[in-house]
């Protein structure tokens, strides 16, 4: 296939576009069978040629349709080398959303879908009765999935020269893998200064109230009473502020979504917030809150009497 | 010659449950050196008094004037000024910084004032003798006693040697020993020349005033 | 009785929130002078990479630098380079695919061999032996990989077995047998340096063609009197139509393609942290501040000025996340060191790229950073205590 750049300069600068009328409806081409020979692939390109009354159908992707300025319906001309000797004049039929790539996200999507006899007649060497037979990869769906490891196994067995991989095949190696181990690190990062200042502000309000509780360990209300209390407050403030938490990931979920997805052009989700990365959120959030609240008290109950009702 | 002239001042604040007249069309002259109490039941409006004479509030009605000034002439920074150099000062709370040392809690106005570091000290150590805290000078508030914090207290207040002294309840958190020395402390302020303007529950601090008033529901008695 | 005298005597008095705002600026702090090294790093990382091989031009086949095509006529552009003024030194560069075996009966291992031409210094560096432009009189002289040598256990001086293999093509060729005059570290070999170099010739023999076959990259070092751009220049005027780029360019591509997620994560990493700190820290300040609030009426009822609290407030804020900021630079490195670790697991990674690259540009903009934060932070306890109604703070404070 051609670099996008030169595609676009072929399509851009073949005149006929606006000059063919759009037709209403377009049906499939009838495929023969394989050639076995170059003389039969070329009679039976020249035999499709002659037989097609409308011009084989092309899905073009959102980026290129509005890159290109094109829409459904409208003639395009493919060629698979720069030069553009070697052409052919598709109808849009379609424009689709490429499913997003996470690796190739800041890649622009340029690109165009057609079926695949309709790619081999564009890009095969006609001198070359191979490159008819020639796919880039083979798609194969299992009948049962648990066979994946045997039937790729066997098959590089038996083909030389062919790879076979799983499709979802998890490896150590795996850069998301790397990624995920690099973002639960920033977040362990995170969460150790966000629990030294959630002391410092427990340490203060503990100060606050430093008062209440040397009246109150003089009234003979136990250390152990009084450090119940703060934990039950604290038991609250914790869930409240971990669903308050959760509410804000979810909204900024949205926001930082719709950011990338408009700065790269993708249907990417950048950001997902699961119910199981809420609740683990909620899972540290509220005991560390709670004991925040409960050391922060201890250093202030575990003084003596006189010292703490003292100014 | 009169320092302080209040006429028919008045200040109501807005509460949710209605608006409260804390003063209703109180007038009150203060005299230079003289030394006045006002005593009255919780509640009554002295210490309102007490903030609006010394710029601290604004009334809501009437007109405060002190040393020949509007009060409500004045912009917020002058106000500020006249508390800092014109008037002392004391709390029932003390209200030292707790962080500073009784001697820096004292040098602490003068600094504001612009007084230089060594007129400062001179004048801190002056103050120390004369409230009898010379050898406490390096101690936080949280060691020295009560009634040793509102001598602190009191010594700050006069750092800049205000014409008027005014005390909010300075003996409410005192023994009585400990209020007997706060009141010899102000008979010897006021023998200075300074006007001393005090809001007391208590009776014998009141006593020591040449003048006494009764205050009830926002208004002074005759 | 300045205001930092003030600022300084309250966070030694509230010993322990000034120790834990100050440990959490440091965390918080350490995470945003990382992000900033990491917003370029992978990018000072390769250029460095780039320019420690030695060459500052490259010429690619295929049109572009993400596929590897050979380079049509690549013999003569290499020769019409070299006698070009601009230029002080060229080599060819073709890659294959091959299995190395270190003995008989021993398993091979799938390597990159690289046949290079002329002079290579730079691609990779001798750590042991001899390179192999003083390997003379050797048919098949080799470098291998440290790592690769280690784990087949083989050094200078052993003879190893090397089939080539062509590209999309099934082959059968013999093993042609080579000596290993040195182990080197190749600039862009991965963490087990599957890399093998040889000369342009011993390559083409193993690669059984008739001919030898054009090179993948042709690397040139400008003179420095020329620079690079005069290179790229002359060149293109010599031969339109090659894809000729200088490492400048290379980088650049690279930044606008290759590192977009890091630069990203980097962009909103930094922002976040900067938030975090500036609520933590205002947050903190605006408690501790409602804390003493009798206090500070009592200050301004005694006459002291809204600007002397106000400077005091901010000058507690700037201890704050000054001596934390301080503290996060050498957390930071440690952290740095961490991540690095982590993300460099990321496979076919080049072992000597590196994503945290220290520049004095991020401490620069780590403490113009810390220094808004601190401002910021201070902003709204300072609007409190100047808008605050003394007499009523006052009272508040005597009946509550």
């Amino acid at each position: 296939m051609m670099e996008p750049r030169k595609r676009r300069a072929v399509v851009a600068a073949l005149a006929i576009l606006p000059a063919l009328a759009k037709f209403a409806a377009f049906g499939v081409r009838h495929v023969p069978g394989p050639c076995q020979t170059p003389a039969c692939g070329a009679a039976a390109y020249a035999q499709r040629a002659a037989q097609a009354t409308e011009p084989p159908a092309v899905l073009i992707s959102r980026q290129l349709a509005a890159r290109a300025h094109l829409s459904q319906g409208d003639l395009v001309t493919l060629g698979s080398d720069p030069k553009g000797t070697r052409r052919a004049v598709f109808r849009i039929a379609g424009i689709y959303e490429p499913t997003p790539d996470p690796m190739r996200f800041t890649a622009t999507r340029l690109e165009a879908r057609m079926h695949l006899p309709d790619l081999v007649d564009l890009a095969a060497d006609p001198a070359d009765p191979a490159s008819r037979e020639a796919a880039t990869t083979i798609n194969v769906r299992l009948a049962d999935a648990a066979d994946a490891t045997k039937f790729a196994t066997d098959l590089a067995a038996r083909t030389p020269g062919v790879t076979a991989r799983l499709a979802s095949r998890p490896r150590d190696d795996d850069p998301f893998a790397v990624l995920d181990r690099f973002h639960i690190a920033i977040s362990a990062v995170t969460m150790a200064g966000g629990t030294a200042f959630l002391l410092a502000l427990m340490v203060i309000r503990a100060e606050e109230r430093r008062e209440t509780v040397g009246i109150l360990r003089l009234l003979g209300i136990s250390r152990r009473t009084l450090l119940l209390s703060v934990a039950v407050e604290g038991v609250a403030i914790a869930a409240l502020g971990a669903v308050f938490g959760i509410l804000l990931a979810f909204a900024t979920e949205g926001l930082v979504n719709r950011i990338f997805q408009a700065r790269y052009d993708t249907a990417l989700v950048f950001v997902r917030v699961t119910s199981s990365i809420a609740l683990r959120s909620v899972l540290i959030a509220a005991p560390l809150g709670i004991a925040a609240g409960i050391a922060a008290s201890w250093t202030l109950l575990r003084r003596d009497l006189l010292s703490i009702v003292r100014r | 010659m009169e320092i302080v002239r209040a006429h028919d001042v008045s200040r109501i604040f807005p509460m949710p449950a209605g608006p409260v007249a804390a003063l209703r069309r109180v007038s009150l002259t203060i005299a230079a050196g003289e030394h006045v109490a006002i005593t009255g039941p919780s509640g009554c409006g002295k210490s309102t008094l007490l903030h609006l004479v010394g710029a601290v509030d604004s009334p809501t009605d009437g007109s405060i004037v002190f040393e020949g000034r509007d009060l409500a002439s004045l912009s917020e920074p002058e106000r500020g000024r006249l508390r800092l150099t014109r008037i002392g000062f004391v709390f029932q709370r003390f209200f030292l910084l707790p962080m500073l040392t009784a001697a820096e809690n004292i040098e602490l106005p003068q600094a504001e004032a612009g007084a230089t570091a060594a007129a400062r000290r001179s004048r801190t150590r002056e103050l120390l003798a004369y409230v009898g805290l010379t050898d406490r000078a390096d101690h936080l508030p949280s060691q020295l006693s009560g009634g040793e914090m509102q001598r602190a207290a009191i010594a700050r207040a006069l750092a800049n040697r205000p014409a008027l002294l005014l005390a909010d309840e300075p003996t409410g958190e005192l023994d009585e020993a400990t209020s007997d020395t706060i009141a010899d402390l102000f008979d010897r302020v006021n023998a200075g020349g300074t006007a001393i303007l005090v809001v007391t529950h208590n009776p014998s601090l009141a006593a020591r005033a040449s003048r006494r008033l009764a205050m009830r529901s926002g208004r002074l008695l005759a | 009785m300045s205001a930092l005298h003030l600022a300084w005597r309250t966070v030694r008095r509230y010993r322990a929130q000034t120790i834990l705002a100050i440990a959490g600026v440091a965390v918080i702090g350490a995470l945003l002078f990382d992000m900033l090294l990491l917003s370029r790093g992978l990018l000072l990382s390769f250029a460095d990479l780039l320019e420690r091989a030695g060459y500052d031009v490259r010429i690619v086949g295929g049109g572009g630098m993400a596929l590897r095509m050979p380079i049509p006529d690549s013999a003569a552009i290499a020769g019409l380079v070299r006698r070009l003024p601009e230029a002080e030194r060229v080599a060819l560069v073709r890659i294959l695919p091959a299995r190395l075996a270190a003995r008989d009966g021993k398993p091979s291992a799938s390597v990159a061999l690289i046949g290079v031409s002329g002079a290579a210094a730079g691609v990779w560096t001798i750590v042991r032996g001899v390179d192999l432009d003083r390997a003379a009189g050797e048919a098949c002289p080799m470098i291998v990989g440290r790592s690769l040598a280690a784990r087949l256990g083989v050094g200078p001086g052993d003879q190893v077995r090397i089939n080539a293999e062509q590209a999309g093509v099934t082959s059968a060729l013999p093993a042609m047998t080579c000596r290993i005059v040195g182990l080197g570290q190749f600039a862009f070999g991965g963490a087990g340096d599957e890399s093998v170099a040889t000369t342009f010739d011993a390559l083409h023999r193993a690669s059984g063609e008739d001919r030898a076959g054009d090179a993948d990259l042709i690397l040139a070092a400008s003179r420095p009197d020329a620079g690079s751009a005069a290179l790229v220049s002359a060149i293109q005027r010599a031969r339109p139509g090659l894809a000729v780029y200088s490492n400048d360019e290379v980088v650049e591509q690279f930044n606008r393609n290759g590192f977009a997620y890091f630069r990203q994560i980097s962009l909103v990493l930094s922002s976040l942290t900067m938030v975090f700190a500036f609520l933590l820290v205002a947050t903190l300040l605006t408690v501790s501040v409602n804390q003493r609030l009798g206090e500070i009426a009592a200050l301004r009822a005694i006459g002291i000025g809204r600007r002397r609290i106000a400077a005091m407030l901010l000058w507690e804020s700037s201890l704050l996340v000054g001596v934390g900021g301080l503290l996060a630079l050498p957390l930071g490195e440690l952290l740095a060191l961490g991540l690095d670790r982590i993300l460099r697991q990321m496979p076919a990674l080049p072992e000597q790229l590196h994503f945290f690259v220290f520049e004095p540009r991020a401490l620069v903009i780590h403490a113009a950073v810390l220094v808004v934060t601190a401002v910021a932070a201070a902003a709204y306890p300072m609007w409190i205590t100047a808008r605050m109604p003394i007499a009523a703070t006052l009272r508040r404070e005597v009946v509550g």
